[in-house]
């Protein structure tokens, strides 16, 4: 016993010296879990006009790219008043010491150009920090009555670049104008710049107008009208406003119309008799496919991106729940299960989550959940929200909020899938229906 | 360095030549009990077994006989009669349209818009509670900074900084006990993200309106806008530029991280202790922003090294990424950025990393792990 008390005593004091030099050994390592989630501080000093009529255009195409990004909330403008450094040329080195002193995190530099009515915009963004450019200088060109998309485009460009996700600022949006009160309100159909402005009508208030959907490529709008007398659907081409209705039966109301990924089949729902099922349609024969048969309501069907499953709502199980089937039809599967009602579900198009709208205890909640249901979040409350539309890239999604009483209005709103910077979208009118296109 | 293999191998080599040469080993034989024993012929052997031996039998037992198989019957089989199939029914198809009707619409007028997003007045404050939320937790107080820990509103004449101190000045004798300094605070900070639905519905009203499901019957028309549907301007696109430098910055570290020399510096001085090294964690997540990060970025790890000056600053070019899993290239670099961004924000004092250990952070290895920054 003493003799193996002497063995471990002696292999012990052998081997410490060489474990604390193990130890010693290598970098110090640390591992950093929690973080903060605030707004990256940008700079955005006004862009350099390179003629001598180029000023104030540099100065508009300036506050739409602060405007871009501080309206994601991911940004935030750092006032002109607080910068040292005055840029005054594009070609100048960065002065990144007067950055770093403001906290500056990122900095954007650009310059204007305009000839009659071409336009040039140039811009560089650095990474004030760490003392580098983040990506190469871009030069968009175009003319000068589409300034405000040459701003779209470098705010895109910078947003893409810092959060490595795509942008959305040079989108648009369709939607239902609305003006008048209640009882005697006046739809029609408007397109506008995704942040409210460039507003242009498409149809006159003539007929009630539903449910404006966008085709992939952005170039048509299917939507729904009550010109006839019933509810039809007629598809838009947006360059001409030249349209057509497609073919309906007599005594059947055709609505909730949208486009597959592919941009030739739609899909739609029929009432007849009281009886509500979902249809498929290939625009250039006009044949048809009923993609459901029960006696219950379905409506409300949005395309997976890749086209291979359809979600929908319906209340087949005594409620409104969603639910989600192949694109060829068959058995569907139920995929909400929370308290309340769930309505007008629409497919991101990033595939990985569907926004919904839903009411539960006399609120209404736009919210997300996971394709399989999971993870569900409810990111606004209110009297009314409905009518979710996801942007280009998947992370903001718009909806119309309406207030209540004979008075209320229906407004644009957007607010990101983190339910973080929920803010309303400037219409001259009220607004509903949204339906956002793809980048252009 | 090689003190301690020294010290290390000389012990064991003394111990091993204690247990070889030393008879560590050696013990004494175990107590043996001992018994007589005889030696017996074959023979001897044989007859003392056979003493013992059992009785043979030779009886046969008489197997009793099988009875006949009994024929096997005959099956009759007869042709399953087809069981009666309703033809299915045919899908309602919607008959096809001969021909799409179009409508001869002269392109109406240019729109009248400014390029200025319209002055909208806020939406009316809704008003009453009619259905209080119950709350299964503590609702935090929304705010627009998401940090580890919760931060009340500070002074609004306080700098934001991570040190909470108070302005100095002028006594009641008009004289400065010390230098004047501005006062500081922390920023505003809540430890989640709450959504809208998440607040307390303290200006929320009861919603009787289920929501639009089917159109509606045909309602009476409101009077229609003489004012023609406006002409869209087409715009014209601007030329994409299809540069692509993304990836440069990526590469480059991780070039620089794959040829990093391996002779390291030999740390020096006493390892950090347990609470030094909180402190520079802290340090590092107060400046560690993912508020920008995309999806694809909040999915990945990554290992970031970097050198440090014995003033505690990062070595200019030194930070680099040694690795990264989870995610894609992009979003690698996306991941880099944002900690490289927190490391060389991060000024970090004596107090957190003491001089004399210079030797332990000369060298750094930062892995920074956003899987909880996720679930904010």
């Amino acid at each position: 016993m003493r003799h193996l008390v002497l063995i471990l005593w002696a292999v012990f004091i052998a081997g410490v010296p060489g474990y604390v030099a193990a130890q010693s050994q290598g970098p110090l390592r640390i591992e950093i879990t929690e973080g903060v989630i605030e707004p990256l501080p940008v700079a955005i000093p006004v862009f350099e006009a390179e003629t001598a009529g180029s000023a104030e255009i540099a100065a508009l195409i300036t506050q739409v790219i602060a405007a871009d990004l501080t309206g994601t909330g991911l940004f935030r403008e750092i006032p002109a008043s607080a910068f040292i450094s005055a840029s005054t040329s594009f070609a100048a080195p960065v002065q990144f010491a007067d950055w770093k002193a403001i906290n500056a995190q990122a900095l954007v530099t650009g310059a204007v150009n305009v000839q009659g009515n071409a336009l040039n915009v140039k811009f560089r963004l650095y990474d004030v920090f760490s003392g580098a450019e983040m990506g190469s200088g871009l030069q968009f060109s175009g003319t000068a009555d589409g300034w405000r998309r040459m701003a779209h485009k470098v705010a895109d460009a910078v947003y893409s670049r810092i959060t490595g996700e795509g942008g959305y600022f040079d989108s648009r949006v369709v939607f239902v104008s609305e003006s008048g009160t209640k009882d005697a309100r006046q739809k029609r159909l408007a397109l506008m710049d995704y942040d409210g402005a460039n507003v242009q009508y498409l149809t006159d208030s003539s007929a009630i107008v539903l449910a404006p959907r966008f085709s992939p490529t952005g170039g048509q709008v299917l939507y729904t009208s009550y010109e006839s007398g019933f509810p039809r659907i007629y598809v838009l081409d947006v360059a001409n406003l030249q349209r057509r209705g497609l073919q309906s039966q007599d005594g059947t109301m055709s609505f909730a119309p949208r486009f597959a990924p592919n941009g030739q089949t739609i899909v739609y729902s029929i009432s007849q008799g009281g009886n509500t099922d979902i249809f498929t349609l290939d625009i250039a024969t006009g044949q048809g496919t009923r993609l459901t048969n029960a006696p219950s309501i379905e409506t409300a069907p949005s395309f997976a991106p890749d086209g291979s499953q359809i979600v929908f709502e319906s209340d087949r199980s005594g409620s409104q729940q969603l639910y989600v089937m192949p694109v060829s039809g068959g058995e569907p599967r139920r995929i909400s299960f929370g308290p309340g009602r769930y309505s007008t579900p629409v497919w991101s198009p990033r595939g990985d989550l569907i926004a919904f709208t839903k009411q539960n205890q006399g609120r209404f909640h736009i919210g997300v959940m996971r394709t399989d249901g999971s993870e569900e979040r409810l990111l606004t409350a209110s009297f009314l929200d409905e009518g979710p539309t996801w942007a280009p890239n998947g992370r903001v999604i718009m909806f119309h909020r309406e207030t209540q009483g004979a008075q209320g209005r229906s407004t644009l709103y957007s607010v990101d899938i983190s339910g973080r910077n929920l803010r309303p979208v400037r219409t001259p009118d009220g607004g509903s229906d949204p339906s956002w296109s793809p980048l252009q | 360095m090689h003190i301690g293999h020294y010290i290390s191998g000389s012990g064991h080599v003394a111990l091993i030549g204690w247990l070889i040469f030393g008879n560590v080993f050696a013990a004494e034989p175990l107590p043996m009990q001992v018994a007589s024993v005889s030696v017996v012929t074959g023979e001897q052997y044989a007859a003392a077994i056979a003493a013992f031996q059992s009785p043979q039998s030779t009886t046969e037992v008489a197997q009793p006989e099988t009875p006949d198989a009994p024929d096997t019957p005959a099956v009759v089989t007869e042709p399953d009669a087809p069981a009666a199939i309703t033809p299915p029914v045919q899908a309602e198809t919607p008959p096809t349209e001969e021909a799409p009707e179009v409508m001869e619409q002269a392109l109406p007028q240019q729109a009248e818009v400014s390029d200025t997003a319209p002055e909208l007045p806020e939406p009316p404050a809704e008003v009453a509670v009619l259905v209080p939320e119950v709350a299964d937790r503590a609702v935090p107080k929304p705010a627009e900074r998401i940090a580890p820990e919760a931060v009340s509103k500070p002074d609004p004449e306080a700098l934001p900084d991570p040190v909470v101190q108070e302005a100095v000045q002028k006594d009641q004798t008009g004289e400065l006990p010390k230098e004047p300094t501005d006062a500081t605070a922390p920023e505003e900070a809540a430890t989640e993200i709450v959504t809208e639905a998440e607040k307390p519905a303290a200006t929320l009203t009861e919603s009787k309106r289920p929501p639009a499901r089917r159109p509606e019957a045909p309602v009476k028309v409101a009077q229609p806008d003489p004012k023609p549907a406006a002409t869209p301007n087409p715009e014209q696109k601007p030329a994409p530029d299809t540069s692509d430098a993304v990836n440069a910055a990526l590469n480059e570290a991780l070039a620089s991280a794959s040829s990093a020399p391996a002779a390291a510096s030999v740390p020096s001085g006493p390892p950090l202790s347990a609470g030094e090294k909180d402190a520079l964690r802290v340090a590092v997540s107060s400046c560690w922003n993912v508020g920008s990060l995309s999806t694809d970025a909040l999915q990945t790890t990554v290992v970031v090294t970097v050198s440090m000056s014995p003033d505690a600053r990062p070595l200019d070019g030194s930070i680099r990424m040694a690795s990264y899993s989870g995610g894609t290239e992009g979003a690698a670099r996306q991941a880099f950025e944002a900690a490289r961004r927190a490391i060389i924000r991060c000024v970090l004092c004596s107090d957190t990393l003491p001089t004399e250990k210079y030797g332990q952070w000369q060298e750094i290895e930062m892995t920074f792990n956003p899987e909880r920054m996720r679930i904010k």
